[in-house]
């Protein structure tokens, strides 16, 4: 079927078909392949992208169902050359080491932010438990989480 | 700071540096095997068979062929001739595939539908319709049909022994004599396994996350009859291994096949629930301990037994006793390990395989004798501590043992324990402490490695790594600029592709020490031709200078008295372009040919507790807080803390995540992970992310890593031992053991749950 997905500010016409998942829209077909399949089931959250500023398993949202709003993937967190507080803490805190789950991590600790879910380390454990990471990053995830929460200013963030 | 010659360095090398390939992951534009831009790709999913031993009598695949966009069906029938089995991990004959309609195990691949896409190519499988001549299949220890293979002693194995054990522990005046079992279990890799195959002509190219490129492309290329030059494995960044990638399993050489048929790429990602059958595990383990001591604590006796699970065909074994025989003084040593043959895929490597089971029944055990004798768990181990391996005489090239005890005890807060089991509480909480001992030998293997540094100071040195999220692209980095004297920015790192020089597969802990003695070796003859270049000209500073004396630091050329030149100058003596080194590494104690092997795949490893020279482990201490609710017996590990002398310790920023990360996973080995599998069928159930527990952020609370400083001038030039492995090995014990000390429950086997509290 025909359809339009708007993935980091940009449309894209598409012809896939109707039980194409937007994870697989964006790997397969559009060549955005910086989110990742873990499951394709929804148990890990490596697949994680907002849509429409909430954080959605993109694994189990089908890209049909998903016109007309707006997808944000982790290819879309940056401005140009400058990285989200969120994507430099990581780096400064060594928040991941094979990085696969990084790209979900990273949409979740954004939206976990914004959720106001990072005000204690126990809040963010709770809200970051739906990504799960094999390398055991999650004491420096928190860390990265709490030290970027404040610097997400709003102009920081695409809509 | 100074090289092992007096040498100044650039004093990288300790420095804590942030990953050069960290904004890479970060943005999503590190490319992982599945990532390749493919042009007309087919894709292809697997139909993995639903029984676990007996043939494939018939397929009916009418209703897939008639699926929209299905191309193709690969199976034993018409593909099974053009494809040599796989060796498994042992190099081994293994459980076939499409050679044939036998099935040894569950989900094993039976076939291989190629559509024009995903959804095509996954509907057509679920449309398969397969006639199983099934038999009664043997799942486990103790089902009805197993086979039962006690190993025998050869060229490559010996059971680890001396003195008399069995007298000696008859006589010995405190006794421990305890069976453990561990279970199966899973790597997990986030990254589910995937393989892309592409030709041009004669040539093929695999995009396949793997632990070891060359294996990788050395068995495909024996398997399809092809000229080793013909075939490239790419993997540039691997989404998590633990073992579960490095040897070559059966679907890339059937993903190969495919593409040849179709001309055009395929690529096959599988999968989470196909990734328990079609890759490798960590098998189910039991053991018998027998220790024997005297009164005021010292080992008279060691008997450890083991048995392991395997395939039919496969006699792959860990053989853990090689570790536990080595851990304490004691003169009496025997030990057995014993394969069970039942319907089940082959095990594999899985983060310190021999050590994680083999070890946790060694640990429970001392921690045990500890009660027995009145003593405290610290004291034992430090009274059976010794510098020398007890089983072949030869010193330890380093073992600082309890420099870790003593370190990571003193950040725990031990001496605030009182021993006696359930006496600890907070609130409804019972508190248990618990440690253990944690080790790996250092394994360092053959390396080749192209080096090139230009007249304005930028490296590149070039080597097919493999970044498993070990940070190995950063230690080259360090390295390179440590020696050449230069800025960690100034070095590129090219790794992950099969067409640059050889390396041994990313797995015993050998990367960095393989990898960072080559790169060394690399830059030091870079350094000599300099030196020589700038010694021997009448019209520069270093005219008649011993060339030993000079050294690269702050791109410049520097000798003894402090006069230096700049690199520019120096390196225009040697090349008008770049200076380039294609060097070897082969440590001493490893066969001539062994920089030949390395080129086919076959990397042949000094292990530590082989060599000639030394017995060679890193040592370490887990300590770890276990909380059991008293009502609900819910278990749960805030805290732990984890000491390690590791030698030299190139990157500490990665290491700390290296050892906090396997810590980690020793805390799911010990409380949540283990694959079930159902008696009557030999079926794994719980082959998913979300029934096969990992840990997930709530579950971890804080934990603490402490370097314990070593330097080790015997294990290998760098004094580099290796950090991928011991972080997990030790703190399954250590966590059963403090739930002892909380509960006065004694639960040996794995993983603790609820139930066996209640």
């Amino acid at each position: 079927m025909e359809m339009t997905l708007n993935v980091n500010g940009r449309d894209h016409r598409l012809s896939l078909d109707s039980r194409t998942t937007l994870l697989d829209a964006l790997r397969e077909h559009i060549g955005l392949t910086g989110s990742k399949k873990g499951c394709d089931q929804g148990q890990c959250g490596a697949c994680t992208v907002h849509l429409a500023g909430r954080r959605v398993l993109s694994c189990l949202t089908l890209a049909a169902a998903v016109q007309g709003r707006a997808v944000t993937t982790v290819e879309g967190l940056a401005q140009g050359e400058n990285l989200h507080p969120m994507q430099a803490a990581f780096i400064a805190h060594d928040a991941f080491q094979c990085g696969y789950c990084t790209p979900g991590q990273l949409m979740s600790a954004v939206a976990c932010v914004r959720e106001g879910h990072a005000a204690s380390d126990e809040a963010i454990r709770e809200y970051m438990s739906g990504n799960l990471c094999r390398c055991g990053a999650y004491p420096k995830i928190v860390a990265a989480i709490r030290e970027a929460a404040p610097q997400m200013a709003p102009k920081m963030e695409r809509a | 700071m100074a090289d092992d010659a007096g040498r100044p360095t650039g004093g990288l090398i300790g420095q804590p540096h942030v990953r050069i390939d960290g904004r890479l992951k970060v943005t999503g534009q590190a490319r992982y095997p599945a990532d390749e831009p493919l042009a007309n790709p087919a894709y292809a999913y697997l139909v993995i068979s639903a029984i676990s031993r007996g043939r494939v009598a018939g397929m009916d695949l009418a209703a897939t062929k008639a699926t929209p966009g299905v191309i193709d069906v690969l199976t034993h029938e018409n593909v099974g001739q053009e494809v040599k089995p796989p060796m498994g991990p042992d190099g081994k004959p293994t459980t076939t595939t499409l050679e044939s309609d036998q099935i040894w195990h569950d989900g094993q691949i039976i076939a291989v539908v190629l559509a024009e896409t995903y959804e095509a190519a996954r509907e057509g499988a679920y449309k398969v319709v397969v006639r199983y001549a099934a038999e009664a299949p043997s799942a486990t220890f103790d089902s009805p049909g197993v086979e039962v293979e006690p190993l025998k002693a050869n060229e490559t194995r010996h059971d680890p022994a001396k003195g008399d054990a069995a007298a000696a522990f008859a006589a010995a005046p405190v006794k421990i004599d305890a069976r453990y079992d561990t279970p199966i279990q899973h790597h997990n890799p986030l990254e589910l396994f995937s393989t892309t195959c592409v030709w041009e002509g004669p040539k093929l190219t695999i995009h396949e996350g793997t632990q070891n490129l060359y294996w990788l492309k050395g068995s495909v290329a024996g398997q399809l009859g092809l000229d080793l030059a013909d075939v490239r494995t790419i993997s540039r960044f691997v989404g998590g291994g633990f073992g579960s990638k490095g040897a070559p399993t059966s679907r890339t050489a059937w993903i190969a096949v495919a593409a040849r048929r179709l001309k055009r790429p395929v690529k096959l990602v599988t999968t989470r629930d196909q990734g328990f059958t079609i890759a490798t595990h960590r098998a189910e383990t039991r053991h018998h301990l027998q220790l024997g001591a005297t009164p005021d604590g010292r080992l008279t006796a060691l008997v450890h037994e083991g048995w392991e699970v395997s395939s039919r065909p496969s006699s792959y074994n860990v053989s853990g006793t090689a570790t536990t025989a080595r851990m304490y003084a004691c003169p009496n040593i025997a030990t057995k390990v014993t394969v069970v043959h039942a319907d089940r895929n082959t095990p594999g490597f899985m983060r310190a395989p021999p050590d994680t089971p083999y070890m946790f029944a060694l640990e429970c055990g001392m921690d045990e004798l500890a009660y027995a004798l009145g003593k405290d768990p610290i004291e034992l181990r430090r009274i059976n501590d010794t510098q020398t391996d007890p089983v072949s005489g030869k010193p330890y090239s380093s073992r600082s043992l309890m420099k870790c005890f003593d370190a990571a005890a003193g950040k725990f807060g031990w001496a605030k324990r009182d021993p006696k089991p359930g006496s600890m509480r907070d609130g409804d909480w019972l508190v248990g402490y618990g440690c253990a001992t944690a080790c790996y030998p250092c394994n360092i293997g053959p390396a080749a490695a192209r080096l090139s540094l230009t007249p304005k100071g930028k490296a590149t040195i070039q080597l097919a790594g493999h970044e498993l999220g070990t940070g190995a692209y950063t230690l080259l980095a360090i390295v390179v600029a440590d020696r050449l004297g230069l800025q960690v920015d100034d070095v590129q790192v090219m790794m992950g592709d099969s067409d640059l020089p050889p390396v041994p597969g990313a797995g015993g802990s050998n990367n960095a020490a393989s990898t960072s003695n080559v790169a060394a070796k690399a830059c030091e003859a870079i350094r000599q031709r300099l030196a020589m270049a700038a010694v021997r000209t009448n019209a520069g500073i270093f005219a008649g200078v011993d060339p030993a004396t000079l050294t690269l630091v702050n791109r410049a050329l520097v000798g003894p008295d402090g006069r230096s030149e700049p690199l520019e100058t120096a390196a225009s003596r040697v090349s008008p372009g770049a200076i380039e080194a294609h060097v070897e590494n082969v440590p001493q104690g490893l066969p001539p040919d062994a920089a030949a092997a390395l080129y086919h795949g076959r990397a042949s490893l000094l292990r530590g507790q082989s060599r000639e020279d030394v017995t060679a482990f890193a040592f370490g201490a887990q300590f770890v807080e276990i909380r059991v609710h008293r009502r609900t017996c819910e278990i749960r590990a805030p805290r732990a803390v984890a000491a390690f002398a590791s030698g030299t310790i190139v990157n500490p920023l990665a290491a700390h995540s290296q050892y906090q990360g396997g810590a980690i996973w020793g805390i799911g080995s010990a409380l949540h992970e283990q694959t079930e599998i159902d008696l009557r069928t030999a079926r794994y159930v719980n082959h998913n992310i979300a029934d096969y527990l990992v840990p997930v952020n709530a579950d971890i609370g804080e934990v603490d890593v402490i370097f314990v400083p070593e330097e080790d001038h015997e294990v290998n030039p760098l004094g580099v031992k290796g950090i991928g492995e011991i972080g997990i090995v030790g703190m399954n014990a250590a966590i059963a053991n403090a739930v002892f000390h909380a509960t006065g429950r004694r639960i040996r086997k794995l993983p603790i749950r609820i139930e066996d509290l209640l």
